[in-house]
């Protein structure tokens, strides 16, 4: 179970010319993922997401908040004594292409965490081969073929089931994927994310996955929770299927009417919210900060922020002073 | 000068690139056709050939690659494949604009928007720059920014989805009328995405003009385009009108691909992956059908035979096996 509650993450920026201010990148975010469980961060870029994946996995400090480890608090810990603890949890990057040492081959790749493991574990040299050949078979590669190639011999798609594989090697409880298909070819990207799914299922290890696009994470998976974060504040939080079919923020509205229509295959949505305006980092902070794109804006929401909490008749947790259900994603055709 | 939206005909188009294994096919025998006024998506994956089908239609293809066989005729222009130097570099602007790939990438950092517009205006003759600005301020604007503010700025001050409507606005600013968007809204969010394909409509819609979407997300041509195009291995596996190719697929790739669609309704585990993995220039197959070794419909003669594309009203389709079954 990994859990954080007030994160916040504030971005410095040194010399003031040119009106440079500090970016707020998260004000505030408390989540919890358990153990096996799936979770999903949907944004646009500069949402704060990917801090936020980052701040979990260990790779980038925060200002305020604490992160639980199966229980154990992270701020109480040095440096040196945090690092098993972040062992659990590894992040799968967005670009398979640079996430490998091109001068190293993949059996190499897997040496070097594994023989650390090893000795951490007491386990013998002969259990590193083993182990190689296992991880790289639990992501549906042939480690005959591929144990003996440099990165640059294989597709996209095998880049990413090596990174994938060496995630996997110090035996983490949980992966962070961050935009993991993005960059992969069409035809291959469903097989990643089953593959995902299928670690999850078998290994038990839970998947946060980051991303813009929605389906995706359904597809990861649809028992687990959607966070919507607009401008570092979770907007909108619950499982994934009620967060999609029956959205209540105007900002999660907009971003599920945005997703492409397959028109012959599908019908689109009847209320489609379309913001005002485009996304400005350097619009006032005061009250929601999504007042100036909600087309349903009314006068609290420029005076007071709304927090995240649930209100009565809704099941999901929501940051909106007037919430309410439109229909906006497109239905299969079949359906209507 | 009022021009009008320009027909294409694309026809038997292969383009070639030399390699140490011998010149090998990016696009092979392609045949397409853009009617007058219309939206035409190609869909692909890395490597189908569709941006080097693209650049064709600018006879822009670079070397190592070269157009080895086949004809683009342009409505106004006659058949670019014969163009050269100075009437091409004519052309291309005048006639055709091109909204390249990562436009985000393709501006010149050092220079104002404005400037930038001012070159390409000399660069091809324009006596009127005045009037050039103005044209290149009321795009803008109908693109939804702030014209005079934009011209003044250099490209690390524009948002993503900016530089893509500047770049959009530099290929319409000297009124081409046969527009090729390559990959508009790769790396774009989905909110700025939605946007661009509405202003993509739009703006077509009003300036009348004959546009290609070239992308490797269904999605993008779903919402855009009249017409869809699939290229799979530097072929042209199926075209037909947009919603029926959706609604009913019929090569067996053109199904998988949709099939591996993740949904946000339904049963998840509808969305099935394709096996294998797409072909590169080296392992495209040299005789026989380019999909073969991912197809569930395979048969003997796919291994040896090419097949044609079979036109079936405004359809058209290029396999062995769904040929066999409509005609037996």
């Amino acid at each position: 179970m990994i859990t954080g509650t007030g994160i916040v993450k504030t971005f410095k920026q040194r010399g003031k010319v040119l009106g440079a201010r500090d970016v707020q990148a998260l004000r505030g975010v408390d989540f919890a993922i358990p153990r096996g469980g799936a979770a999903s961060f949907i944004g646009e870029s500069g949402c704060g997401k990917t801090t936020l994946g980052r701040i979990i996995a260990g790779l980038e400090t925060y200002d305020e908040g604490e992160i639980l480890i199966d229980g154990v608090a992270m701020s109480s810990l040095r440096h040196k004594q945090r690092q098993p603890h972040f062992r659990k949890i590894q992040l799968i990057h967005q670009d398979p292409y640079s996430a490998l040492n091109p001068t190293r081959t993949i059996h190499q790749t897997l040496y070097a965490p594994l023989s650390l493991r090893a000795k951490q574990t007491g386990r013998p040299g002969s259990w590193i081969e083993e182990r190689a050949a296992e991880v790289l078979t639990l992501v549906g590669l042939d480690p005959g073929t591929v144990l003996s190639r440099y990165p640059h011999q294989l597709s996209g798609g095998m880049r990413q089931r090596v990174v994938i594989a060496r995630a996997l090697t110090v035996d983490p409880e949980m992966l962070v994927a961050d935009e993991a298909v993005s960059m992969i070819d069409v035809s291959l990207r469903l097989g990643i994310l089953a593959l995902l799914k299928d670690l999850r299922e078998r290994l038990g290890v839970s998947v946060l996955f980051i991303t813009h696009d929605v389906a995706t994470a359904r597809y990861i998976g649809d028992d687990g929770e959607l966070y919507v974060i607009y401008r570092g504040q979770v907007v909108e939080r619950g499982a994934v299927d009620t967060v999609i079919a029956d959205p209540v923020h105007p900002y999660t509205q907009a971003l599920l009417s945005a997703i492409p229509v397959l028109h012959g295959l599908e019908q689109p949505g009847e209320e489609p919210v379309v913001p005002l305006e485009s996304l400005d980092e350097s619009q006032a902070d005061e009250g929601c900060l999504f007042a100036r794109r909600c087309p349903f804006r009314g006068e609290r929401c420029t005076s007071e922020r709304p927090l995240l909490q649930l209100t009565e008749g809704v099941p999901q947790e929501h940051a909106c002073f007037y919430p309410e259900r439109r229909s906006v994603i497109a239905r299969p055709m079949s359906e209507v | 000068m009022a021009k009008q939206a320009p027909g294409v005909r694309i026809d038997g188009l292969t383009v070639v690139y030399k390699t140490p294994a011998g010149e090998l096919p990016a696009v092979r025998d392609v045949t397409l056709t853009l009617e007058p006024g219309t939206i035409t998506g190609i869909v692909g994956e890395s490597g189908s050939g569709k941006s080097t089908m693209a650049l064709s239609l600018l006879n822009a293809v670079q070397p190592p690659g070269r157009i080895a066989a086949g004809s683009v005729e342009i409505d106004g222009l006659g058949d670019v494949v014969g163009l050269r130097g100075e009437e091409l570099r004519k052309a291309r602007g005048k006639h055709i604009g091109y909204v390249f790939q990562a436009a985000q990438n393709s501006l010149n950092p050092l220079k104002t928007v404005g400037k930038q517009l001012l070159d390409l205006g000399r660069s091809h003759g324009v006596d009127d720059l005045r009037g050039l600005v103005r044209e290149a301020k009321e795009l803008l604007g109908r693109m939804g920014l702030d014209g005079a503010r934009v011209l003044d700025s250099h490209q690390h001050e524009l948002s993503g989805g900016m530089r893509q409507r500047v770049g959009i606005m530099l290929a319409l600013v000297l009124n081409a009328h046969l527009v090729v968007l390559d990959e508009p809204t790769t790396a774009l969010d989905m909110i700025t995405q939605a946007n661009i394909l509405k202003i993509v409509r739009e703006v077509h819609a009003e300036r009348g003009l004959t546009t290609l979407v070239i992308t490797h997300d269904i999605g993008v041509v779903a919402e855009v385009a009249d017409r869809l195009a699939v290229m799979y291995g530097g072929r042209l596996v199926e075209q037909g009108p947009t919603r029926h190719v959706l609604g009913a697929p019929r090569h067996p790739y053109t199904r998988g691909l949709i099939r591996a669609i993740p949904r946000l309704v339904g049963d998840i585990a509808e969305a099935q992956a394709l096996p294998g993995r797409p072909p590169t220039l080296a392992t495209v197959p040299k005789e026989g059908c380019v999909f073969r070794e991912r197809c569930p419909l395979r048969m003997d003669v796919c291994d040896t035979v090419d097949p044609e594309a079979h036109a079936d009203g405004a359809r058209a389709v290029a396999c062995h096996a769904v040929t066999v079954k409509e005609h037996a």
